[in-house]
């Protein structure tokens, strides 16, 4: 209840006119005004929201998909292979996890590398803060895979990535859903990391739309809760689809052979 | 067929030398059974001629060919492990094609080994099911059905049926054998379990602390053991050992093996009293204290039930008495 309540509110309040909204009160909508608020809200600035979506589409799906890739291989390399590096490689990771980003020498290092302002940057930023925590997931879960189905893979012929792409990957299904899950809500509603490497009106990411709009509609509430609405209903779709497979991921405790 | 040839091989992790020169011809066809103590090495061994380990020292050969650094999948070999090493997200018939899927052939060809290999095993019905929907018994099938599609020169295994019930154990023994004869490959099996050892080996290599200890038939090994340690850890009840000054003996140690035992009343070479007995239905295997000798077991037919505390005279059978210098 405690969090359906909230919901129920910007969806009365994005359906409200402008007049009704101004009163902020929690009550019925006298005239239901959903597909004009929406149109209006879609059309602001040039279509703003809709290249906003775009953008964080991309940075989401790429950002996603190089952290489930890259993290579960470094933490099948980490967990597999003995090495002394692995000391070195563990202790960046726990100050990955722990140090918290300093923004402007990041940016100087972005404009450096020619990557400031761009989508491909504002992925590869994602994914450095996400890398660590991907890491140390998989490979605590790879621990938990017996060797001997490496070996059996390996006299049967494969190559290490096809141990790894045909036989761990495809185990890693519980862990690889709740991080998707976890990581696309986080770096779809990222607000802050879009505001700082990604200035310029052609790159507005969704929480962006947000922040702008919300000089514009200021006295057109009615408008803002619309654009809240949209913008949450993405990451409130994910977990709704896979609460269950979380669940599972979260809990399941690994492969018995 | 393929022989197996092992020269002067050594392996060591780190400071530890876990393989300490083993030298050994595992003839073609032939079906060979490492044994020995827990941590002797018997895996590292089994795994040094898979391919799984590197050697620190020495050859292996696999059918006359040098296979020392090849990799595990060029050696001709296939493994069977001790907890299945099924793949857990694959069908029962993927588990099985699955090498012949990496080295990409035909589908067809696939389907067809597949089944050919199910079949053999009595597992057609159940080539749609994942691991986790079957026994323990229909794993070990699956996971030797996926030695056998690869048509491996030798087939090794690690303690395939140790997971298993006796019941099933004693069944899995014998389909194994069969299909030894069937396929009349080499294969290289490691058990710590004597009863396996004794029954399916053609030859026994008996491991000690990462050294052949002594290598035969297993008559051979039962009847004419090279040593004091051979001698305990071959035959069931174990085989008596004593100090040879103890039985007045000139040897070292004394060995009797318990079925050699003879309980007699005529001029008896020890006596004992009992401490316990064990009655297994076809014999009895009497527990006894003999003074300065110790403990003494004998095997004595299945209708001997002597009561605990009584004084029992005992003679060993002529000509199955071991000396060891
Ligand atoms: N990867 C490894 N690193 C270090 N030591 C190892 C490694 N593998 C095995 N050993 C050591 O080598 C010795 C022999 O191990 P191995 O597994 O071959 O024994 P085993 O004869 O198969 O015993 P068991 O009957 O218990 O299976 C043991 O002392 C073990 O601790
Ligand atoms: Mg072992």
């Amino acid at each position: 209840m405690i969090f359906i309540l909230p919901f129920v509110y910007i969806l009365l309040m994005a359906v409200k006119t402008k007049q009704e909204a101004a009163l902020f009160l929690f009550a019925w909508p006298s005239e239901w005004r959903a597909w004009e608020n929406l149109v209006e809200v879609v059309q602001t600035r040039n279509y703003m929201l809709l290249l906003a979506y775009f953008n964080s589409t991309v940075i989401t799906l790429g950002a996603v998909t190089l952290l489930v890739i890259f993290g579960a291989m470094v933490g099948y390399v980490l967990q597999r292979r003995r090495s002394p590096w692995n000391r070195v490689v563990y202790v960046f990771l726990l100050i990955g996890l722990m140090v918290p980003p300093a923004v402007v020498p990041t940016i100087w290092v972005l404009q450096n590398l020619g990557l400031f302002k761009t989508i491909h940057g504002m992925i590869l930023i994602q994914v450095a803060y996400g890398l660590s925590f991907a890491v140390l997931l998989y490979r605590s879960f790879i621990a938990s895979i017996p060797r001997a189905l490496d070996e059996a893979a390996i006299i049967d012929g494969a190559r290490p990535w096809q141990v790894f792409f045909r036989v761990i990957l495809p185990l890693l299904k519980p862990v690889t859903v709740t991080l998707i899950v976890v990581q696309s809500v986080a770096i779809f509603n990222d607000f802050t990391n879009p505001l700082y490497y990604l200035p310029g009106r052609e790159n507005v990411t969704v929480q962006l739309t947000l922040f702008n709009f919300q000089s514009q509609f200021q006295s057109q509430y009615n408008l803002l809760f619309m654009n809240i609405l949209l913008v949450t209903i993405p990451p409130l779709l994910v977990f709704v689809f896979c609460n269950r497979q979380i669940v599972a991921g979260m809990t399941s405790g690994g492969v018995k052979g | 067929m393929s022989s197996v040839v092992l020269s002067d091989l050594c392996k060591s992790f780190g400071a530890i030398d876990v393989i300490r020169g083993v030298d050994l011809v595992i003839e073609p066809g032939e079906f060979c059974v490492f044994v020995g103590p827990s941590g002797c090495g018997k895996s590292t061994l089994l795994r040094l001629i898979a391919g799984l380990e590197e050697a620190t020292s020495g050859t292996i050969r696999i059918d006359g060919k040098d296979v020392t650094d090849a990799e595990p999948s060029a050696r001709g070999i296939a493994m069977v492990f001790q907890n299945y090493a099924l793949y857990p997200h694959l069908t029962v018939r993927d588990n099985i094609g699955f090498g012949l899927s990496l080295a990409r052939r035909p589908k067809a060809e696939i389907r067809a080994r597949v089944e050919a290999a199910a079949e053999a095993l009595q597992l057609t019905h159940l080539l749609d099911r994942k691991p986790k929907e079957l026994s323990g018994g229909q794993r070990q099938r699956v996971a030797i059905g996926r030695a056998i599609v690869r048509d491996p020169k030798v087939f090794l295994f690690d303690e395939p049926l140790s997971n298993l019930d006796a019941a099933l154990r004693a069944q899995m023994r014998i389909e194994l054998s069969d299909l030894h004869r069937k396929l009349g490959a080499t294969m290289i099996y490691v058990t710590h379990d004597q009863v396996e050892a004794m029954t399916m080996a053609d030859k026994i290599v008996v491991l000690n602390g990462g050294r052949i200890e002594q290598v035969g038939s297993p008559i051979t090994l039962y009847d004419t053991p090279a040593s004091p340690f051979v001698a305990g850890f071959i035959g069931s009840p174990r085989m008596n050992l004593y100090d040879g000054r103890a039985v007045g003996e000139s040897c070292a140690t004394y060995g009797i093996r318990p079925e050699h035992l003879k309980l007699t009343d005529m001029a008896p070479r020890w006596r004992g009293t009992v401490r316990h007995v064990e009655r297994l239905g076809a014999d009895t295997v009497i527990h006894l204290d003999v003074p300065d000798l110790g403990d003494m077991v004998v095997r004595a037919d299945g209708d001997r039930n002597p009561p605990i505390g009584s004084m029992l005279g005992i003679s060993p059978l002529p000509g199955r008495e071991h000396r060891f210098p």
